[in-house]
């Protein structure tokens, strides 16, 4: 099954995941329209920013088991076994922010929103993007990141390649990581880093 | 194996699934004081405000017991235990033998033995029981009393004052839910409350209530008399420990568990409110009678009587609530003593309104409060529970929470 | 309790500290609080990798190199990243150029007697400079004179010549050096231009072409706006003369009316200083129970009076919203560049009235009243007049002014430090021949958020002086320096036992006040002048440039004609050119072989001063002087 790969260390911190996000819960599903909608469409990922100022997304991890699920008093949050996703019936929310208290990484937001009942605030967070997924098409956020920080696969391939990866950084032979190619990237973040420690050093 | 539940609030139940979904033939036994099915506690007060009906408390569907093939005995209150024939007898009933044996029967609410408290129209709010009889004729209610400004009285006040009922509340602290929030947060609760109606008298407790049958007039400590149709008592609530034998199974003002859920006898346990474990932030024994910590109470002790050991890290104190506009979400420590090492940081904004707090030691967190913009609380409620010095960069999370 | 913000990691200005508590505690939103909400800052714009030039896009490229390579154009990386780069200095050289053409008006009017309140102060340098211009001086009136410089300096902004008239004021090996690699600055609004043009789509994608016109776009500002901008001040209000003035939040009274003028442009200003030095005003203020009538400067604006008439500066670019913040401003006036919208919200919470001058600079919340040389004077009567009955709208209960005000010498021309040397730059040579003083350095720039408000300025100028380095300063870093105290006599303490001497023998601070950002112009001047007398390039010289704590486009264009006149430039903050590493080092190193210097960057002021300090040392070796 795919699944958002979230990989922070790729993330400029450009805050479009959150654009086609709400675009792509919007009534209209074009960003220009959607900026004129009532209830404003809300994205589902918040880009928050590290220590240093980089970027990094923040989206539900579609926890198993879920705090939020667990500590929902109306029964609104449910699982959905065949995406592995965590949904919220906007029916049933109470808004009453128990999810908010449980959820460690703080991606459930309050609104209204086009998917709930008029009118009605309720808990709001990541689908998946279930409704796009059913026809064919991957998660919005997947789809604008240019960066590659957010990739769409199956979560078992993702952690191969990342154990690959690991591996060849530590294994003293040969170093096939590119060196050199984030060159810019790197040069920056740490212009950046060294910006923040000179403001609290002294 | 057989297992004996006493209790059908979260912690049984989540006790009763997961005893099940471990042990696929343990023979399973659950005692319910209320015949309802089992239901959301912490719902009830939306019953009051009107948001919700009854219907929608059920936490399980109609068929629950007889899916997860549990003998559910209801309306049965537990009246002693045995622990050496490891058996639980119901008044002088046959006695119902176990293996293992997990007391989960919450806490009652405290009581006032004042003059006419016995009068109609005088309530309690603990059981969905209790909500539907205040609702019966509640279109007549002219002026309400609450007693007590915890979390159960000034849940009270605010249902009615939701149903547009002139509502009076009596507290001693200065502020309501004086337990979850400090001064600040309190005075800001406290204005807003006043703002949309509520009266509130402090330092001031009933002395008697007056009235034919029901309820008229209640007689205060300063001498004063007050008209009122309805009054709700929430004077807080206490372990419903009455059938334990208090010389064989240690219990302090609650059951005392170790990190298993286990009572100081072997295959006793016990969960929920009725439990009295570690406070993770205080590191002592102690009571956290929260809905979250009695559902992982309650899992965690039907793992371990399923025979998986699973420890109990201890409980942790926490709250939301919205309450007209203002949402409020309090954890772990909050008001501590002064000069005891404690790094206190805080913000206010109170054209938002905002309010921060964050109390820390040695740089852990160990409480806070939030004031609206309460979306993101929970990351702080799991750096309480992880324990550790906060990094620099999780330092950072507070300055921009 | 406490509060989590830090305000030490903010400013090592003790005022700033001081008036962000206040700002906290009022509820009033800064420039940091709004910085923090902006962050984490897009990665593909803080790299130069987002181009929003045609509607084919907007594109970025994945520095990851995964995702897009190209533009929809097919643009890469390298051309993207030097066209915004080509963008950003046009900006910069538009707006100090723009500046510049709004004085020669100015000049125009004056010598048309249309400008009341405006006069020529300096004819002896209106009658230099119209010279260099090929103006015959003899026998005509200063105002004749001025007619003909004003019309000869616009047409330095046309199209008609082929080379900036103040070109000529560098040194021959430069010019040659401009010429063989194509990038004399023809026009001033021409380089500009063409900027805009050569980066349109589908025009110039040689990044390296983009990058040598940008040059030739920085050095129609440092030549040509900004040099224009500079002299024509000087012949309007005055060359500056050293004088004594204060500076930080400690210049506001709180028994007078304060008037703070803030932007770049002295117009406005000056006519303000005359309405508030006038004995009506004066009896009015007093009238209104105020003890006086005290005009403040912020930013360059206060850079240019303090210059001239020594007035006090109340702080640099971080500092503007928190000067209101002390409850004690009845009026601002602002001209234009650099003055944060924000600022009126700020004003909003106080009694203080706001007050936008240029129809190029309107603001919302604030009241606009146009300026033009023929009602000036007029005008900044009347807004002085309302600025001291608003005075008694003085809320003194929420007045806080948080500190004393430091003392501190301006006025640094070339002319003055001319005559202070006996009428040559010769013992200046002398001591860095004998390697007294081993060279000289600029501070220029900004405040930025991204940096610990001046730290960088600070930090840096203590490290040169230490090392006998002369420093010079314009901009927010000369404010900054000021307000450490480095430009009072005492503050020689602190240089190098060679410079101690010197500045000890001259009665010099060793942090000079070079004025105003166009005002940089005069270290080229200064660099033009060592040149010129030991018969070298600038590049030769033991020189260097920074701007630690930069912000702005304008600083950028700085930065680059710094660097293409042959001084090597140490930036504080990065600029957007990661996305491109050919163009990262064509700017650290491959420019060296096209003009004989570099950037450099580097965030860290104690680091940078290790670059600068054996940049200067290498320069001396290369010239046969003693090293270190």
């Amino acid at each position: 099954m795919k699944q958002v790969v979230v990989h922070p260390e790729k993330c400029v911190g450009c805050m479009q995941c959150m654009t086609a996000c709400a675009t792509a819960h919007s009534v209209s599903l074009s960003l220009f329209s959607a900026t004129q909608e009532k209830p404003l469409p809300k994205p589902r990922i918040h880009i928050g920013a590290s220590l240093y100022g980089r970027g990094f997304p923040n989206r539900c991890r579609h926890c198993d088991p879920a705090p939020c699920l667990l500590a929902c008093l109306p029964g609104a949050i449910y699982r959905k076994p065949a995406t592995a996703t965590v949904l919220i019936n906007p029916d049933l929310c109470i808004n009453c922010a128990s999810c908010a208290m449980a959820c460690p990484f703080g991606v459930i937001r309050y609104h209204e929103d086009n998917w709930a009942p008029p009118g009605k605030t309720v808990a709001i967070k990541c689908d998946n993007c279930i409704s796009r997924q059913a026809v064919g098409l991957v998660p919005a956020c997947v789809e604008m990141c240019k960066s590659g920080a957010l990739t769409f696969e199956p979560v078992a391939e993702a952690q191969n390649r990342k154990t690959r990866e690991i591996t060849q950084t530590i294994w003293p032979e040969p170093v096939t990581v590119a060196t050199g190619k984030f060159d810019g990237f790197e040069l920056l973040q740490a212009i950046k880093k060294s910006q923040h420690n000179l403001a609290t050093a002294c | 194996m057989n297992h004996v539940i006493i209790g059908n609030g979260i912690a049984g139940i989540q006790a009763a699934e997961t005893i099940r979904y471990l042990d696929p033939t343990a023979f399973i036994t659950l005692f319910a004081a209320e015949s309802h099915p089992p239901y959301c506690r912490p719902m009830i007060s939306l019953m009051l405000e009107g948001r919700i009906s009854s219907d929608r408390l059920a936490i399980r569907n109609p068929h629950f017991y007889d899916d997860l093939q549990i003998r559910s005995i209801a309306g049965a209150y537990v009246t002693s235990i045995d622990v050496d024939a490891h058996a639980v007898t119901i008044d002088d009933h046959e006695p119902i033998f176990f293996d293992r044996l997990l007391i989960a029967t919450g806490a009652d609410p405290r009581t006032m033995k004042i003059p006419g408290h016995a009068l109609n129209n005088i309530f309690p709010m603990r059981t969905v029981s209790h909500v539907e009889n205040m609702l019966t004729d509640i279109s007549t209610a002219r002026h309400a009393l609450v007693l007590g400004g915890g979390l159960v009285g000034f849940k009270a006040a605010y249902g009615l004052m939701r149903r547009n009922i002139p509502v009076t509340m009596l507290i001693r602290s200065e502020y309501p839910l004086s337990m979850q929030v400090d001064d600040i947060a309190g005075g800001m609760i406290l204005d807003r409350l006043k703002a949309n109606g509520l009266t509130v008298r402090t330092g001031i407790d009933a002395l008697a209530f007056e009235g034919d049958s029901r309820v008229r007039e209640a007689h205060l400590s300063d001498g004063s008399v007050l008209a009122c149709d309805r009054v709700i008592v929430g004077k807080g609530v206490q372990p419903a420990v009455g059938f334990i034998p208090k010389d064989r199974i240690p219990v302090d003002l609650g059951v005392l568990v170790n990190t298993n859920m286990e009572t100081g006898i072997p295959g006793i346990y016990a969960a929920g409110d009725v439990a009295e474990c570690i406070d993770r932030v205080r590191q002592c024994p102690w009571i956290n009678a929260i809905w979250p910590e009695a559902a992982m109470q309650g899992r965690v002790a039907g793992m371990n009587m399923a025979g998986r050991t699973v420890s109990y890290p201890g409980s942790l104190g926490r709250n939301v609530i919205r309450i007209f506009d203002l949402d409020v979400m309090t954890a772990g420590l909050i008001n501590p003593e002064p000069d005891d090492g404690y790094q206190i940081y805080s913000r206010i904004e109170p054209r938002l309104p905002v309010y921060r707090k964050f109390v820390l030691k040695d740089n852990r967190l160990l409480g806070f409060i939030l004031i609206n913009r309460i979306e993101t609380g929970g990351r702080l409620v799991s750096l309480i529970q992880r324990q550790f010095p906060l990094s620099a960069s999780e330092m950072g999370i507070l300055k921009t929470l | 309790m406490n509060s989590l913000k830090n305000y030490s990691e903010y400013s090592i200005a003790q005022d700033t500290r001081l008036m962000l508590k206040k700002a906290e505690q009022e509820m009033i939103e800064t420039v940091w609080d709004r910085h923090q909400a902006q962050s984490p800052h897009c990665g593909y714009c803080e790299m130069g990798l987002s181009c929003r030039i045609c509607v084919m896009g907007p594109c970025r490229i994945d520095p990851f190199g995964e995702g897009p390579q190209r533009g929809v154009c097919g643009a890469d990386a390298d051309i993207i990243v030097a066209r915004n780069l080509g963008r950003m200095i046009a900006a910069g050289a538009a707006a100090h150029s723009d500046h510049g053409r709004d004085l020669v008006e100015v000049l125009e009017k004056v010598a048309a007697g249309k400008a009341p309140g405006y006069s020529i102060k300096d004819e002896i340098k209106l009658g230099t400079v119209a010279r260099e211009y090929g103006i015959d001086t003899d026998g005509k009136n200063a105002l004749t004179i001025a007619a003909e410089l004003a019309c000869a300096m616009q047409e330095d902004y046309g199209t008609r010549k082929k080379c900036l008239q103040f070109v000529s004021r560098a040194p021959e090996k430069r010019r040659n050096l401009w010429a063989n690699a194509g990038i004399t600055p023809r026009g001033i609004d021409r380089e500009t231009s063409e900027m805009m043009h050569r980066t349109h789509m589908g025009v110039d994608n040689d990044w390296v072409s983009i990058l040598l016109h940008a040059l030739r776009n920085a050095l129609s500002d440092g030549w040509g706006g900004s040099m224009i901008a500079t002299d024509v001040s000087d012949i309007l209000y005055g060359t500056p003369m050293p004088s004594r003035s204060s500076v930080n939040m400690g210049v506001l009274k709180t028994d007078q009316v304060n008037i703070l003028v803030h932007g770049h442009n002295p117009v406005v200003s000056e006519t303000i200083l005359q309405a508030c030095q006038s004995p009506d005003m004066i009896a009015l203020a007093k009238e209104k129970g105020a003890s006086g009538i005290n005009l403040a400067g912020l930013c360059c604006t206060g850079n240019e009076l303090q210059m001239r008439h020594g007035i006090p500066i109340a702080g640099n670019h971080l500092s503007t919203e928190l000067a209101l913040v002390t409850g004690a401003v009845e009026m601002m006036i602002v001209d234009y560049q650099c003055i944060m919208p924000a600022i009126s919200q700020v004003a909003a919470c106080y009694h203080t009235k706001m007050i936008s001058t240029s129809d190029k600079a309107k603001f919302p919340g604030m009241t606009h009243c146009e300026f033009h040389p023929e009602n000036a004077l007029e005008l900044s009567r009347k807004l002085v007049r309302e600025a001291v009955e608003n005075f008694s709208f003085r809320n003194r209960d929420r007045v806080y002014i948080p500190v004393k005000p430091v003392n501190m010498m301006a006025g640094f021309s070339i002319e003055s430090i001319v005559k202070a040397l006996g009428g040559s730059v010769t013992p200046l040579i002398d001591a860095i021949k004998s390697g007294a003083i081993r060279g000289a350095a600029g501070i220029v720039g900004c405040n930025n958020p991204k940096i610990k408000q001046d730290y960088g300025h600070v930090t840096l100028a203590k490290r040169l002086i230490e090392n006998d380095i002369l420093v010079v300063d314009t901009g927010c870093a000369a404010v900054a320096n000021g307000k450490a105290g480095l430009k009072t006599l005492e503050a020689a303490a602190l240089a190098g036992p060679g410079l101690k001497a010197v500045c000890q023998s001259l009665g010099i601070p060793p942090v000079l006040h070079f004025g105003s950002c166009v005002d940089n112009v005069r270290i080229l001047n200064l660099a033009a002048a060592l040149a010129n007398t030991l018969g070298v390039d600038i590049s030769d010289l033991p020189l260097a440039g920074s701007a630690p704590e930069w912000y702005s486009e304008k600083a950028v264009s700085i930065g680059a004609y710094f660097v293409a006149s042959g001084v090597f430039t140490v930036l504080g903050p990065m600029p957007p050119i990661t996305g491109s590493m050919n163009v990262v080092n064509m700017l650290t190193e491959g420019l060296n072989d096209v003009v004989g210097a570099t950037f450099a960057v580097e965030p860290d002021p104690e680091k940078a001063a290790v670059l600068i300090c054996s940049h200067i040392e290498k320069k001396r070796a290369a010239l046969g002087l003693c090293s270190r």
